[in-house]
């Protein structure tokens, strides 16, 4: 693992840590509703502030913590337009299969490539420290994954000049 | 006329002074807030901290810039005030950290600084490192010069410029702070309405 990456992978992980204090809130504003507050924005006063972490200007996450939910949106290193296409693609690969995906949200938060929106349902139904690691993994595992695409989308491009261009040889 | 084509979008709940959502958020500060900073007030003290830093004493820079942390200024003092505290914590060396951090957290109010060290590092990972100017991570992704086509000739480490070199220094902050403060200060950044 690079230098910086240790430390921006803990920071994240202690920051999330810390934002998924989170318990069963119901709705201010309808009655025998429970609506996780983050994306409601009904009352001002459970809306706590965002963290943000950034390790440089692409890679960022944004943690916005609220009294029942918490959202967490993460921007994906993109350095050309390869890596944009792929992030692009992988992200719509994910959010597709949202339904089974249970933290997934559907549509990312401006700005950010991917979000996913943790309720107090989903800690209460699943290990909380699990679903840190979980968040942890995914950022690790992204990285990888595209560069591995962008390596193997070059080899293929590589073959198929080659044996397009053998008749004129 | 065309207020009332479209009353359906607007929000009910904001012209009910009953309602949630005009909860008065003033009444969460609390009442003992240092008196209101202006953007020169936060330069003198900048002036202050640079001279303890140059005299060879980090820790007190460190605790200098904390204790005196624009809790109710403008957003421009604040802005001020953010600078000083980075530009204090890249003055301080990778080695000397953890000692300099001991010896600001202990002592009468070390755990106010520590909250409030947590405050700035945050604050400072959210806002655009100097001289990348509003550029957005689009925007900065995209080739400088127009090659036609896809260009994978440039260097993949674009945003490692001035912008990561502050971010790591954060970072590697970050972490000494949360073995020092524990979890519960990063909490108390989430709760605090005393934004710095």
């Amino acid at each position: 693992m690079s230098q910086s990456l240790r430390p921006y992978l803990q920071c994240v992980r202690s920051s999330l840590t810390a934002a998924l204090a989170i318990s069963n809130f119901a709705s201010q504003t309808s009655e025998r509703h429970n609506v996780p507050e983050v994306e409601a924005a009904s009352s001002p006063e459970l809306i706590l502030n965002p963290l943000h972490i950034s390790r440089n200007e692409n890679e960022k996450v944004l943690i916005e913590p609220s009294v029942n939910s918490v959202r967490i949106s993460i921007s994906i290193k993109q350095a050309d337009e390869i890596e944009q296409i792929l992030v692009h693609k992988f992200d719509r690969f994910l959010t597709q299969r949202a339904e089974s995906f249970f933290i997934l949200r559907r549509k990312p938060v401006k700005g950010y490539d991917i979000s996913f929106l943790i309720t107090n349902t989903h800690t209460e139904m699943l290990l909380k420290h699990k679903l840190v690691d979980f968040v942890i993994q995914f950022m690790e595992d992204v990285d990888k994954e595209v560069s591995e695409l962008k390596l193997f989308l070059n080899a293929r491009a590589r073959f198929v000049a080659e044996s397009f261009l053998t008749p004129f040889d | 006329m065309s207020q009332l084509d479209n009353f359906r979008t607007i929000n009910i709940d904001r012209l009910d002074p009953e309602s949630s959502a005009n909860f008065p958020m003033e009444t969460l500060l609390p009442a003992t807030l240092p008196p209101p900073e202006t953007s020169s007030d936060a330069a003198n003290v900048a002036t202050q901290v640079r001279q303890l830093l140059r005299g060879g004493d980090p820790e007190g820079a460190l605790r200098q810039v904390l204790d005196t942390a624009p809790l109710a200024g403008d957003a421009r003092a604040k802005e001020v005030h953010l600078a000083t505290v980075i530009e204090v914590l890249q003055g301080i060396r990778q080695g000397e950290m953890t000692r300099v951090l001991e010896g600001v957290c202990a002592g009468d109010g070390g755990s106010e600084r520590a909250d409030c060290l947590m405050k700035y590092l945050y604050k400072g990972m959210s806002a655009p490192a100097p001289g990348s100017g509003t550029q957005s991570p689009r925007s900065m992704s995209v080739s400088p010069q127009n090659t036609g086509g896809f260009s994978q000739i440039q260097g993949r480490n674009l945003g490692e410029g001035g912008g990561g070199q502050q971010m790591s220094v954060v970072l590697s902050w970050h972490e000494k702070l949360v073995e020092v403060a524990g979890t519960g200060s990063i909490v108390r950044v989430m709760t605090d309405r005393r934004t710095v």
